[in-house]
């Protein structure tokens, strides 16, 4: 029991400096109290685990009586009359989407693309473990501070990184650093080498941004998109109806 | 620079605050974060192709890591818990194609364990390591099962992360020293009862 205590008191980290030392000395000269210290941890492991496996099971519970209330699988409608009324809904609806899409926020349109699109990053290209690879992991982890520092060292020692320079502005317009992210895409726009989305990412930021005169520069970005045949422009082209 | 910090509701105020602080609220805020956003389970079977019961399970432990990060304040709000989470699950699904994610349950365990095993510092980590190397986790799991529930339920609550200080405002006992007492005397039977 007491040396459960000391055990104890050493991993809520309670002691320090010597008597860390005297404890992971005593590890090295006292087999006993060794096995005591491997076993506190496994213990905890094991309490630990079954913690969590309770508790998914109480998740599983309430995800079941939330499938009573709202069954995944609705049982098929057979009446005409259940047909009809769907049409009706899907119908206002579809009047209401094209209605709304009229007014559409410049905000909710570019939070939407984000949405969609940067959940997560070069997830289906992942054959390589490289420097990278493990930057777009830490971002699909949402750690974006950790994987913008990632990216940035990556430019660091090779700035003409073109995918590195569009994973950072990415980054950055998710930590909603609007000034980074346009200083990346404007970037990437500029180089010509080959076709890149650098101009379209920089409407996206714009819109997200959603400052005074941030809409209208958008909307000449995007114009240029189109006219210049550049990536993302029948993205664009669409883009440009819903906010005319 | 400009670093603009993205609004998020309310609720996420609420969630975080009940998970971080308050004790008695924790469990109801555990199932309320669950509960809001199960929707998830149905997008990640369209999206992911996947069977409802691996879309639950990369959900379940989408909770449990969010539960985890916000709790040690890794979560920093920058955006919503909504979009958090999403990422999160999306990351679990897509593991959970390329079969990286074999035994999901036991993440937990060995984060844990790894967690104690690093604060100890070479060469008697390797020491201890090795030792716990020899440890049967099914016959530990076994012994725990015979404790009393009272013993289960301090003991669960410590390694779920509670201080003495909430297990004693949680459990009614009298003080954080009394639940330190009986936590490690419910740890001693345990080792008693795994020795014999």
């Amino acid at each position: 029991m007491e040396n459960l205590d000391y055990i104890d008191e050493y991993f809520k980290g309670e002691i320090s400096g010597e008597k860390k030392q005297q404890f992971e000395k005593r590890i090295m000269e006292d087999a006993s109290f060794a096995d005591e210290v491997a076993f506190y941890i496994s213990a905890n492991g094991v309490i630990k685990n079954q913690a969590v496996l309770e508790k998914k099971q109480r998740f599983k519970e309430l995800y079941q009586q939330q499938q009573k209330v709202i069954p995944l699988h609705k049982e098929p409608v057979k009446m005409v009359w259940r047909y009809m009324a769907a049409a009706s809904v899907v119908a206002a609806v579809m009047i209401m989407y094209l209605f709304l899409n009229r007014d559409i926020n410049p905000r909710e349109l570019a939070d939407s693309y984000i949405q969609k699109n940067w959940q997560t990053i070069g997830v289906k290209m992942a054959t390589k473990q490289d420097s990278l690879q493990s930057a777009i992991e830490i971002y699909n982890d949402a750690k974006f501070k950790e994987a913008l520092e990632k990216f940035e060292m990556i430019l660091k020692n090779n700035p003409g990184s073109q995918k590195a320079t569009e994973y950072a502005g990415i980054t950055s317009l998710q930590l909603s650093n609007y000034a980074k992210a346009l200083q990346y895409f404007s970037i990437l726009a500029a180089d010509t080498s080959y076709s890149n989305p650098g101009k379209f990412y920089k409407a996206i930021t714009l819109l997200r941004r959603n400052d005074t005169g941030d809409l209208t520069a958008a909307k000449i970005l995007l114009q240029q998109v189109i006219d210049q045949d550049l990536e993302k422009k029948d993205e664009a082209a669409k883009w440009m109806k819903k906010l005319d | 620079m400009t670093f603009d910090m993205p609004s998020y509701n309310l609720k996420d105020n609420e969630l975080i605050r009940s998970l971080q602080n308050d004790t008695v609220a924790k469990r109801k805020a555990e199932e309320q974060l669950f509960s809001q956003y199960s929707y998830f389970i149905k997008e990640g079977m369209n999206k992911y192709s996947i069977p409802e019961e691996d879309a639950f399970d990369a959900y379940s432990d989408t909770i449990l890591q969010a539960i985890d990060n916000i709790i040690k304040g890794i979560f920093e709000s920058r955006s919503s818990i909504k979009t958090y989470l999403y990422k999160i699950f999306s990351n679990k699904c897509v593991d959970l194609i390329r079969k990286k994610t074999t035994n999901k349950s036991s993440i937990h365990q060995t984060a844990d364990i790894t967690e104690m095993l690093f604060m100890i510092a070479d060469p008697a980590k390797t020491v201890v390591q090795q030792l716990m190397d020899l440890s049967d986790a099914a016959v530990l799991k076994s012994k725990l099962m015979e404790l009393g529930e009272n013993c289960k339920q301090l003991l669960g609550m410590f390694a779920d992360g509670y201080t003495d200080k909430e297990i004693a405002t949680t459990m009614e006992y009298k003080s954080p020293d009394v639940v330190k007492t009986s936590r490690l005397r419910c740890l001693d039977k345990l080792r008693q009862l795994y020795k014999s």
